[in-house]
């Protein structure tokens, strides 16, 4: 019997006989039957660029603005999840009430996934030190730190607000605060470099991530990889 | 330096505010021996940096090892108003006034007491004077119920009684801090907020769910109560615990086993299902003919479900029903954003029939109401909750009787408790 790290329900974490010669499951230690189901994830016809909601066009709303931003320099993205109620209610819990162990539930979510898309250089979208000191831990780094080995080459100006606490607007409108950080020795150029962050919901934090790091490096190919969408 | 009066009877962390220099101040460790001191937890998760923190009451600000609960112990003074501010002029009955007597007089020689009366025994008309007493004596008193709906309604009905009297009314919608009201109303959780702040401190439904299942509640009820200060446990269903402590004398126990209209509680009725209640898309025509009966007979209908995820079946298996055509059909949960306004709905009949899950067990008063429940031998459904469903129907002064119907596949001990209980508050 565990203990789901979400609900406190005591489960009985599935490893049978059939599983053993089924496909790849998830497997769940922390996260009970019933809690898993909550999260849906991305359906199977989704926005090409960023795994965004599609109505009637070839890429989603989100991306035909950002075509008018940055032309055919798209960052394909690749996200897990619905950022639904129960997703929301997850990042809510693990971000603002700052519950560490919830890391490993997130980890067992995405792990499969994760693995499917190799790259050269895994690199953290980073948060600010003031909500690093605030949570006592930083949320992508423990996410996905065991995962795949990261390469914390951004930095981010401090004093800025969290983008967690802004209307879509004030989201789309924010400043470049990624900067690479100096004496940064690795060469990414001609690397495959996977940007990591937990949601993607307007794409404004990963295209900065994003620009920040093709000014240093022009020649990495850079997508990212978010929880959800 | 800051005034901090409006904190009075509140507890925080450090890490929150600190005022630990004032008078009337006091702090104390916030993990001790491995427990949460805000809400008794045991405490395992571990930051990276190797501090422990509390994970069960983490949504009022996490208590992290190392922090300090503040406690500000500031007396307030409340001023004297008539009549401790009731101005309530309806008439409890006979039996009522008994109840709400030895209330007072339990009051007075600081006894707690657990009043154990009936589904729609009119509790809350009961406590009037109890709380017009405490405040009249310039004490403070609070009420603490399990759930938002149930603080809401309460909240309507004390300012209706009590019109010369602010009332606070907290709970997780509310978003706002708890204030220096002399009479405040919320869910329970709030009181973790709290630390010797009431002289008087009334548990609604006492028996249900949060209390049950989180220990850590009654440890913040018994902080919240000053020293020297009266607890009331109201409940239709006392849990085994609440009658041991009737036992060896900690509470004494006020029974009311009559409705406020005088009538007995409707006895439910039980049908044995050999197949499912719902197959494939259609509903078992034995539940269908049910269902029928009730909206041919024009009350309306509470259909309870153990499970959120079967609201929706249900519903478009019943609109599907060609004999349903003209029959308004609607499905509530907890987490529906629409649940107040069909609550509302179903209440002045623009709804016919509502299903439901448990979140309308009790606590809600709908005229008229005759209520079926699917799987009844769910384990969702325990003794106290299914007494709570029961309790729904023949509320009206005008309409004291109704059906009541417990469809299940496999007789439960809970099924069999609450009939018992049922029939023993009826002799
Ligand atoms: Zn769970
Ligand atoms: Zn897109
Ligand atoms: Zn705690």
């Amino acid at each position: 019997m565990k203990k789901c790290l979400l609900c406190g329900q005591y489960f009985i974490s599935k490893m049978s006989f059939l599983h053993l010669f089924s496909l790849p499951q998830k497997n769940c230690k922390s996260i009970c039957d019933h809690c898993l189901k909550k999260f849906i994830h991305i359906p199977e016809k989704h926005c090409p660029i960023c795994s965004g909601n599609l109505n009637q066009n070839k890429i989603c709303s989100d991306c035909v603005n950002w075509q008018k931003i940055y032309g055919e320099k798209l960052i394909i993205n690749h996200s897990v999840y619905l950022y639904n109620r129960a997703f929301h209610d997850l990042m809510v819990n693990y971000k603002r009430y700052g519950d560490y162990v919830l890391y490993a539930a997130l980890q067992e979510l995405c792990a499969k996934e994760l693995s499917e898309y190799k790259a050269d250089v895994y690199v953290p979208v980073p948060t600010s030190s003031e909500h690093i000191a605030q949570r006592q831990f930083d949320t992508i780094t423990a996410l996905y730190g065991s995962l795949v080995p990261l390469t914390n080459v951004l930095g981010k100006k401090s004093g800025l607000g969290a983008q967690g606490e802004k209307n879509r607007a004030e989201r789309l409108r924010s400043k470049q605060s990624f900067f690479v950080k100096k004496n940064f020795t690795i060469n990414f150029q001609k690397c495959t470099v996977l940007l990591l962050d937990d949601i993607y919901t307007t794409g404004r934090t990963l295209y900065h991530a994003r620009d920040a790091l093709a000014k240093i490096f022009p020649n990495a190919k850079i997508s990212s990889f978010t929880l959800c969408r | 330096m800051e005034n901090i009066s409006h904190l009075a009877g509140r507890q925080w962390l450090s890490s929150q505010m600190d005022f630990s220099t004032k008078k009337g101040i006091t702090k104390i460790k916030a993990i001790i021996n491995d427990r949460c001191s805000r809400c008794n937890a045991k405490v395992w998760a571990k930051l990276p940096n190797g501090k422990r923190y509390c994970r069960e009451c983490i949504g009022l600000g996490r208590v992290v090892e190392g922090d300090y609960l503040i406690r500000s112990g500031e007396k307030v003074n409340f001023p004297q108003t008539r009549n401790g501010g009731l101005t309530w002029d309806g008439k409890l009955t006979a039996q009522q006034e008994k109840i709400a007597k030895d209330l007072v007089q339990n009051y007075i020689n600081k006894q707690n007491t657990l009043v154990h009366a009936v589904t729609g025994a009119g509790k809350t008309e009961m406590m009037f004077p109890l709380i017009a007493h405490c405040l009249a004596e310039r004490k403070r008193c609070c009420i603490a119920a399990p759930r938002i709906d149930v603080v809401n309604e309460l909240f309507s009905r004390l300012q209706m009684a009590f019109t010369k009297i602010r009332i606070g009314k907290y709970h997780g919608h509310e978003y706002r801090e708890p204030g220096l009201e002399q009479l405040s109303i919320c869910t329970t959780h709030q009181l973790l907020k709290f630390f010797h702040a009431f002289d008087l401190l009334i548990i609604d439904e006492a028996d249900s769910f949060p209390y049950v299942q989180n220990p850590g509640l009654n440890f913040a009820a018994n902080n919240a109560l000053k020293n020297n200060g009266r607890m009331v446990y109201l409940t239709a269903t006392p849990t085994k615990k609440l009658l041991k402590l009737v036992k060896i004398g900690k509470i004494q126990q006020l029974k009311l086993n009559r409705r406020f209209h005088g009538h007995l509680l409707p006895v439910p009725k039980e049908k044995l299902f050999l197949r499912p209640f719902l197959e494939g898309k259609r509903i078992n025509p034995k539940l269908m003919q049910e269902i029928s009966k009730v909206i041919k007979a024009k009350h309306p209908l509470l259909l309870f479900l153990p499970k959120i995820d079967l609201i929706k079946p249900y519903v478009s298996a019943l609109k599907n029903e060609p004999e349903f055509k003209q029959v308004t059909i609607e499905g509530v949960h907890a987490n529906d954003v629409q649940r107040i306004k069909k609550v509302d709905k179903f209440r002045r009949g623009q709804i016919q029939l509502l299903v439901t899950t448990t979140i309308l067990e009790r606590g809600v008063t709908f005229n008229h109401v005759w209520v079926i429940v699917v799987q009844a031998d769910d384990k969702i459904y325990n003794t106290s909750s299914l007494v709570q469903i029961a309790g729904r129907v023949g509320r009206a002064k005008t309409d004291p009787t109704g059906l009541i119907l417990f469809c299940y596949q496999k007789y439960t001990s809970s099924l069999r408790n609450a009939m018992k209980q049922i029939r023993e508050m009826n002799k």
